[in-house]
C-alpha cells in the first residue's frame, strides 16, 4: 500500500492496523538505507502541543513504534516489549512537516535487542533516542 | 462504553495541547505544586494485546510533568528536554494509572521531575525528566 497525497514516497507501507498506533498515527515504513530502517509520520493538528511544535509524548510514541516493529523484525519474535527508552528533545517540528524515524540495531542478544533511533526534517534533528526491548 | 469515573477527589485537568486532548482526559487532585495526576485507560490506548501502548504512558508522563514544571516555574513556558522511561509492568483497558510527579530540583532554568506510575498501588511505569524555562539563560 503506497500514498504519495501527503508528501510520501511511492512504497510507503501503513504499519498503523489499530489501537493507540492507529489513534497516535498513523505511521508509514519507508525502504531500508542499508542497516538503517526508517518510517514515517506526517505531522498532522492532532500532533502538537498548545506551541504549535509537534508535542513531545507524540515523538517518544513515534520513536517507540519505529523502534518495536524493527526489534520484532530483527528478532523474528512475534511481539517485543519495551523495557526502556530514553528521548532526548532536540528541536521542533511543524504541521504539515514529514517526521522521519531512523533505527539502528546496536546489539541484538537471545532475550534482548539494544536500539538507537533519531528523528528529523529532511536534515535538521528533532530527537534522539536509544532503548531496550525484551523479546517475548 | 461510557468508561469508569475517576476516582472521588479527582477533577478534569483543563488540558491545552491538541495531542494531550487527543489521548485525554487526565484528571487531577490536590494543590498546587503538590497534584496527582490519573487517567482512565481506554481502547484508544491499548496495542493490538490488549495492554497499555508505551506511548501512552510516556505522552501522559510528558502531559503530567508538564502541568507539574508549570507549578514549579508559575505558568513560564517550558519545553521537555529529556524523558527517561521504564516499564515496569503492563496495565490494560479499564485500570486508573496514577501518578504524584515529585520535583527532583528546580535552577534558574532547569526542572527536574521524577514519577512513580501506579495501577492499584503496583508501580507500572517510572519517568525522570529535565525541562528547561524559556527565556532564561
Amino acid at each position: 500500500m503506497s500514498d504519495v497525497s501527503n508528501g510520501l514516497p511511492p512504497g510507503a507501507e501503513n504499519i498503523s492496523r489499530g489501537g493507540f498506533n492507529l489513534h497516535a498515527g498513523p505511521i508509514w515504513r519507508l525502504a531500508d538505507e542499508g542497516a538503517v530502517r526508517r518510517f514515517a509520520l506526517p505531522v498532522g493538528e492532532k500532533h502538537m502541543n498548545g506551541s504549535g511544535s509537534v508535542h513531545g509524548g507524540l515523538l517518544m510514541t513515534f520513536a517507540d513504534i519505529s523502534m518495536s516493529q524493527t526489534s520484532r523484525a530483527v528478532s523474528g519474535a512475534a511481539g517485543c516489549s519495551t523495557v526502556s527508552l530514553t528521548c532526548d528533545f532536540v528541536g521542533p517540528a511543524k504541521l504539515g512537516e514529514i517526521l522521519e524515524c531512523r533505527v539502528r540495531v546496536t546489539r541484538l542478544t537471545r532475550t534482548m535487542v539494544f536500539l538507537s533511533a533519531d528523528i528529523g526534517v529532511g536534515e535538521r534533528p528533532v530527537a534522539v533516542a536509544t532503548g531496550l526491548w525484551k523479546i517475548v | 462504553m461510557t468508561p469508569a469515573p475517576p476516582p472521588p477527589g479527582f477533577t478534569e485537568t483543563r488540558l491545552v495541547d491538541p495531542f494531550e486532548l487527543h489521548i485525554g482526559p487526565v484528571f487531577e487532585q490536590g494543590a498546587k505544586g503538590e497534584r496527582r495526576f490519573g487517567f482512565r485507560v481506554d481502547e484508544r490506548h491499548v496495542n493490538m494485546r490488549g495492554v497499555i501502548h508505551g506511548g501512552m504512558l510516556m505522552t501522559f508522563a510528558d502531559a503530567a510533568f508538564g502541568q507539574a514544571a508549570w507549578d514549579a516555574c508559575d505558568h513560564a513556558n517550558v519545553v521537555t528536554l529529556n524523558m527517561q522511561s521504564q516499564f515496569l509492568a503492563p496495565a490494560k483497558a479499564g485500570d486508573w494509572v496514577e501518578v504524584l510527579p515529585v520535583l527532583t530540583r528546580r535552577t534558574k532554568s532547569l526542572i527536574f521531575l521524577r514519577g512513580d506510575f501506579t495501577v492499584d498501588g503496583l508501580a507500572v511505569f517510572c519517568v525522570s525528566s529535565v525541562w528547561k524555562i524559556l527565556g532564561v539563560d
